[in-house]
């Protein structure tokens, strides 16, 4: 090794930064970036808290293992060794005043270099209740703070890259001045959704850095098997405003003078950077993984051989920065202080059983006036398009946090595929009513990270262009509806997610169905299907003033049908969970909701008219919450009850009305309960074939007068 | 001519293969001093004239660590006057974009500080993307893929060998 002597280092301190004017080349992968920070030139105090830092977290991803061998968690742990270069460049640029931090599973230095403590980190692996990224709640190794902005983030590989997009949207909108770091390992690039991200952030110029650290495998796939480019970054090079850096990830200064380039270039040029950081995997990629299986001897001493921290010891020691016996005094410092932290983490308390049903889903907005969604107002009828329309005005002129985006919904005199956001850009400027790329899940995605940069914003997307588009953002609706949970109630997602929805319009697939048997699956979100103008009114106003997540579906064939037209009080609010009877019976009940809710009430009157019946017809309104109160009610009152809805019969909504009556009310019924919807079908174009797969005034009367007479 | 120090890990295999091959056609009628790469230093590098340095790719386009982690002190030498050839391992089937791209690195360095880069070879035979080794259709030193044209080692090295014993003083 160099033997350099200790009266040499200040002549070379010197020599270097003599020499930098002169010299231009870069040794490392991006010749443009600054060199600020090197061996000679760095001062100690910095490289003693680097040092530190990277001894502690790889202290604790060392240590991580044995828990599991104890069988006291951290099942999940994907260890960092071999990322440190990049791990703690990341942290050590991350500003919790001013910046937000996306980290990824195996961010365990990221997070410590961004300041959380071992004791965190501990109670986060073993799943602790005082955990600070949520409580236990997530799986381990899955480290966050919300309250610093280090977000807590899905296990899905570069969904936050979304999230991270939309956190940039909302700092350029609220002139914010900070940069969103998006941290992820190579192969979340094999994700659809991570190009979604990146064309988002470049075409709107967003103040967002992506990291990408290149282990070269993903758990065993490597990297020639994801994607063509060995530097996956280099699959974005058509992209426009967008600077690629590469770097070495396993080396301390060089992943250090990329990052501060990076986030100079994102605040200084206001576009986004990749950071394509090389790095090695020491180990497997997690704990239920065995690396031997497929990398040989040779591979893995070749990684070892580059193990980072070793590389940073040896340049300290090298450049007689610090002495052996400086080092070794951190060394032991950082012991003591995992034994402390380790004692600390294994006192704290796990979470409790009862804590299972807190935060699921945030209290929503309580109406005071209008407590059960009722109204006696008398005015003109207005259609419910006109009804979704005005209360979306009206509430964006009462909440200046408000934002509307989604596919068509604001170019010149149109404002959405069927026009019900007109006029909203006109009135509410660009900034706040914009269009979106024709991309489900980035809509969502941006509105789940836009939401997170303020909690009193709340955002309303147009989530398809019709229901049945919306498959693609189920992956960021799934993972959003955690987010309340997963977090410990540390971050409500505040969003509306509009939906056209259903059929009678000749649409067939992907225009004419409808999607709410799949949405009332998830926990943490609600769903609601109005029928009426008034109800889409009320509906939407507590939706827009409620934290949390609301998915709002609108019986598009309703927007202009006049019999779904009412009168509207202008400050018109409907409680979730709350149905409503729109026509009072006692020989029977018809519980429905959304597009069937009319026919329902015209069966019944024809039952009334030529069977002298009285059926009573209640509209659900919301289906997650759902109103058990009313449906039990209604079920004592007329002891038969026929569940009819659009969507199929089987999997539908009617199955869970169906199980709560059999459950609660099984002696108060008088036959069995009878399901009118759709068939186990897709649904047809032409229209003879629509007749035939979805509900109708006449199949409804049919079964009622079936049911009447058991 | 004089000495000639080559330079590369003693704890390489293919590296040093090369090596001893360059060294073995250099003959008897010059001094060549071998020196292990993971401990060289500043005063020894300066005490030659003509270098010969085994620089090995590491992963996509990187020196080897022990390159890597001399690079600061050799950034304050002043190497005017030097003779510097540099050969280098590459995989040019996996690795095309960035084939020896370490020769290209480490030419890069030496040359900011004044050395002459010598034993430039042409890049004819060989299939690849990229290389930060390539300069107007030539190598800034001698490629050598093991894995994909090892039977053109030997012809490759006793040519190139050749050219040093011109270019070196």
């Amino acid at each position: 090794m160099n033997k350099l002597k200790s009266n040499e280092i200040n002549q070379l301190v010197e020599e270097v930064l003599d020499s930098a004017e002169k010299s231009t080349v870069n040794h490392t992968q991006s010749p443009n970036v600054e060199r600020v920070h090197s061996i000679l030139t760095t001062d100690k105090a910095t490289l003693q808290k680097w040092f530190y830092l990277m001894v502690l977290g790889r202290a604790l991803d060392d240590r991580a293992p044995k828990y599991l061998k104890q069988a006291i968690g951290w099942s999940y742990h994907a260890p960092y060794a071999g990322h440190d270069g990049i791990q703690l460049a990341i942290g050590q640029v991350f500003d919790r005043n001013t910046d937000h931090l996306y980290p990824y599973y195996r961010d365990m230095l990221t997070c410590i270099s961004a300041g959380l403590t071992a004791e965190e980190i501990i109670c986060n692996g073993i799943s602790k209740a005082n955990d600070v990224a949520g409580g236990g709640r997530h799986m381990s190794n899955h480290f966050a703070k919300p309250e610093w902005n280090i977000h807590n983030v899905s296990s899905a590989t570069g969904n936050h890259a979304q999230h991270a997009a939309g956190t940039g949207r909302a700092m350029k909108k609220y002139g914010h001045r900070g940069v969103v770091i998006c941290s992820q390992g190579e192969s979340s690039v094999s994700e659809g959704y991570v190009y979604e991200a990146i064309n988002g952030a470049t075409n709107e110029k967003l103040p967002v850095i992506f990291v990408i650290q290149d282990n070269g495998y993903g758990i065993s796939v490597p990297k020639k098997d994801q994607t063509a480019n060995r530097r996956v970054s280099n699959n974005f090079r058509g992209f426009k405003n967008l600077t690629i850096l590469h770097c070495n990830g396993k080396d301390v200064f060089d992943s250090m003078n990329t990052m501060i380039a990076a986030k100079k270039i994102v605040l200084e040029e206001g576009h986004p950077v990749i950071v394509d950081a090389n790095c090695v995997r020491i180990h497997s990629h997690s704990n239920s993984d065995r690396h031997e299986l497929y990398r040989d001897d040779y591979e893995l001493n070749y990684v070892r051989e580059y193990d980072p921290l070793a590389k940073f010891r040896r340049l300290l020691l090298r450049y007689k920065r610090f002495t052996e016996e400086e080092l070794v005094a951190i060394e032991e410092q950082v012991k003591e202080e995992v034994k402390q932290a380790h004692n600390k983490a294994m006192a704290a308390p796990d979470p409790t059983p009862e804590s299972i049903f807190n935060f699921v889903i945030p209290e929503p907005y309580v109406s005071i006036k209008y407590p059960d969604g009722t109204h006696n107002f008398q005015g003109p009828p207005k259609k419910l398009i006109e009804g979704i329309n005005e209360t979306l005005k009206a509430e964006f002129r009462h909440n200046p946090d408000t934002f509307l985006w989604g596919q068509d919904v604001a170019n010149k005199d149109k404002g959405g595929i069927f026009n019900v956001t007109k006029g909203m850009q006109q009135e509410f400027g660009p900034e706040r009513v914009f269009n979106a790329p024709i991309a489900e899940d980035f809509i969502l995605g941006t509105a789940n990270g836009f939401s997170r940069f303020n909690d009193k914003i709340r955002v309303v997307v147009e989530g398809a262009e019709f229901a049945d588009y919306f498959w693609p953002a189920m992956e960021q609706l799934v993972d959003t509806s955690h987010d309340y949970w997963r977090s410990n109630g540390k971050f409500s997602p505040n969003i509306v997610v509009r939906l056209a929805s259903g059929g009678y319009i000749g649409g067939g697939l992907y225009h004419s169905q409808t999607i709410e048997g799949a949405l009332i699956t998830l926990p943490g979100i609600r769903v609601v299907y109005p029928s009426f103008a008034d109800d889409a009114a009320g509906l939407l106003r507590t939706a827009i003033r409620s934290r949390g997540l609301t998915m709002f579906l609108e019986p598009k064939a309703l927007y202009n049908a006049p019999k779904a037209a009412t009168p509207i009080p202008d400050d018109f609010e409907v409680p979730f969970g709350k149905a409503r009877i729109r026509r009072e019976g006692t020989d029977m009940s018809i519980i429905t909701y959304g597009n069937t809710t009319h026919m329902c009430l015209e069966a019944a009157e024809k039952m009334a008219k030529e069977h002298g019946a009285s059926v009573e017809v209640v509209d659900l309104r919301s289906l997650s919450p759902m109103d058990e109160e009313a449906i039990l009610n209604t079920v004592k009152k007329t002891g038969k009850v026929l569940i009819v809805h659009e969507d199929k019969v089987f999997g539908g909504v009617g199955g869970e009305v169906a199980a709560i009556i059999t459950s609660k009310a099984f002696e108060y019924l008088d036959a069995p309960i009878m399901r009118v919807g759709a068939t186990f079908t897709p649904i047809g174009f032409n229209r003879i074939l629509e007749n035939a797969i979805l509900p109708n005034t006449e199949k409804i009367y049919k079964a009622a007068i079936e049911l009447l007479e058991y | 001519m004089k000495d000639i120090a080559v330079i590369y890990s003693f704890n390489t295999r293919q590296t040093k293969n090369a090596a001893k091959e360059i060294i073995k056609h250099f003959g008897n009628a010059v001094k060549i001093d071998e020196i292990n790469a993971e401990e060289i230093d500043g005063p020894t590098f300066m005490k030659y004239t003509n270098l010969i340095l085994g620089v090995p790719t590491w992963f996509d386009g990187e020196l080897p660590n022990y390159w890597d982690e001399f690079v600061p002190e050799l950034e304050t030498l002043d190497l005017t006057g030097k003779n510097i050839a540099i050969f280098g391992n590459g995989d040019q089937v996996s690795y095309p974009e960035n084939f020896v791209d370490g020769i290209g690195i480490m030419a890069d360095l030496v040359q900011s500080r004044g050395a002459r880069v010598v034993g430039y070879t042409s890049a004819e035979g060989y299939r690849f993307e990229s290389s930060r080794a390539y300069r107007n259709g030539k190598f800034c030193g001698l490629a050598i893929d093991f894995e994909n044209q090892s039977e053109l080692n030997t012809p490759r090295i006793k040519k190139w060998v050749e050219q040093l014993k011109k270019e070196f003083e």
